[in-house]
């Protein structure tokens, strides 16, 4: 069993390794002194865009003008005009010529059911965390950022909340084990993608000098990431010890080199708009 | 002025020559630009057939002949997926929207990306746009009344080299600026999608239907 107190190592590996699948597969002959585990950050991505800044808002309304200035009449429009036309003539002519086009619907009249079926169309709203009065199990919240899966571990003696992680057993590719530990707390049925082989990050503790031997010095867990594809977790979630977070609120609850290591490979919402 | 220096440049020759327009540059600083900018190939007083120096400037039938390219659909390359190095091969990245703006941006937000990340773009098309009439019923029976026309967009993006411990952290963040509306796919280059692309001949393909 791993130890709580992480005293981290100096050393410092980059987030994305590029290692052959080969290393972690075959099954070492000597024991290792490093126990792994494979751990997985579970994403549920955002579903809506953020809300524009204030001088986005200002350029979209700008361009959106000029557009209409340079813009052309669109066939409804011109039809529209015709008709107002025609009926501007036939009241100064005080209903000189028969009125053929009695039947025929005026584009005037398309318009207004138009209109009455928008104003029936009740648009879902953006801001559910309002209504769930910021519950952190619920996925509905924060519906334009990145939430993230954390659970609360038993680790030594002490239950810590962490990124799922299982233990590494030889024969089996980290990928595997990430797999295996989503499947255990969120139930084998999880529309969820790991994309690639290569882990995210890795943090490494040495376990506390009363439990460390010779062979057990200290934990090596790699993280993976994996993406959330439905929604719909009601049968999935078996324990009740769960939490959807954002990045922000990572720092609530990880332990501070933990989140360190983390935070190296999340990519958030107003950092990549930047591209 | 301008009228004294053609029969200078027919008497003098050779190295005289940039002297004069050297002269003619400083005095007449108005007329004539194109005389007074530059050296003698720009001179637009070129000599007659019978002037010795007549085609002293042409160098075009030194270069070796190209072979004119002819216009056939160039078959496409097909590159091994995991060789050792763990690279795609073509990969094509296909947008989708009824919205013709949002879709475009999209891939243009794609493009940029995928050149600030140095991944190679092969080639961003658009497919020919859907048009789908939608008819509503208006109650049992009977006839459809209300319509609206639908378009759908498509724009593709082919990238290739893309190394597979890249790919995951370009998908995240292309699936992250997803805008609402707008449908992603990514798949892999595979003839269909290139015939996808051509127009079908039904008359080639009734003679081939009659040769076999």
């Amino acid at each position: 069993m791993a130890a709580s107190s992480a005293v981290h190592c100096g050393l410092h590996r980059g987030a994305v390794m590029a290692a052959p699948r080969a290393r972690w597969a075959c099954g070492m002959a000597a024991p290792r002194s490093w126990r792994l585990f494979g751990a997985v950050c579970l994403l549920r991505l955002p579903r809506i865009t953020q809300p524009l800044q204030k001088e986005e808002e200002e350029m979209t309304a700008l361009m959106g003008q000029i557009e209409l200035e340079k813009s052309h009449y669109s066939d409804h429009e011109i039809r529209k005009l015709e008709e107002e036309e025609l009926l501007r003539r036939r009241k100064e002519s005080a209903y000189d010529d028969e009125e053929p086009g009695k039947t025929v619907i005026m584009a005037q009249d398309l318009e207004d059911k138009w209109e009455q079926k928008f104003l029936r169309f009740k648009a879902a709203p953006r801001i559910t965390d309002a209504d769930e009065s910021n519950s952190r199990t619920s996925l509905n919240r924060k519906l334009d950022r990145n939430l993230m899966l954390l659970v609360k571990q038993k680790i030594g003696n002490q239950e810590l909340w962490l990124l799922p992680q299982e233990e590494w057993q030889p024969g089996e590719t980290l990928r595997n084990t990430a797999e295996r530990a989503m499947a255990t707390f969120l139930g084998d049925h999880i529309e969820a993608k790991v994309l690639g082989n290569a882990p995210y990050g890795i943090y490494k503790y040495k376990f506390p000098r009363a439990i460390r031997t010779e062979d057990n010095v200290g934990a090596k867990v790699f993280f993976f990431k994996a993406f959330l594809q439905s929604s719909d977790l009601s049968q999935a979630e078996k324990k009740g010890n769960h939490l959807w977070v954002t990045k922000d609120e990572l720092g609530d609850y990880l332990k501070p080199e933990y989140l360190k290591k983390v935070n190296r490979f999340l990519l958030d919402l107003p950092v990549l708009n930047k591209y | 002025m301008s009228a004294a220096l053609p029969k200078v440049l027919c008497l003098k020759k050779g190295v005289l020559l940039k002297q004069v327009f050297a002269l003619s540059r400083a005095a007449t600083p108005r007329e004539s630009h194109l005389c007074a900018a530059g050296d003698a190939l720009l001179s637009c007083h070129r000599h007659y057939r019978s002037h010795p120096a007549h085609g002293i400037g042409r160098f075009k039938y030194l270069l070796p002949k190209e072979v004119p390219k002819k216009k056939k659909d160039r078959v496409q390359m097909k590159e091994i997926n995991a060789g050792t190095d763990y690279e795609y091969g073509d990969i094509n990245i296909q947008m989708t929207s009824y919205d013709m703006c949002l879709v475009e941006h999209f891939a243009q937000y794609v493009h940029k990306l995928c050149n600030r990340l140095s991944i190679r773009v092969n080639e961003s098309y658009a497919m020919p746009t859907k048009t789908e009439e939608v008819l509503f019923l208006e109650g049992r029976g009977s006839k459809p009344q209300l319509d609206a026309v639908l378009t759908t967009h498509q724009r593709v993006i082919q990238i290739s080299h893309l190394s597979s411990t890249f790919a995951p952290i370009l998908l995240e963040i292309i699936q992250s600026n997803q805008p609402e509306g707008v449908h992603l796919l990514v798949k892999e280059h595979t003839e269909a999608d290139f015939k996808s692309r051509l127009k079908a001949r039904p008359e080639l393909e009734e003679l081939k239907a009659q040769m076999n």
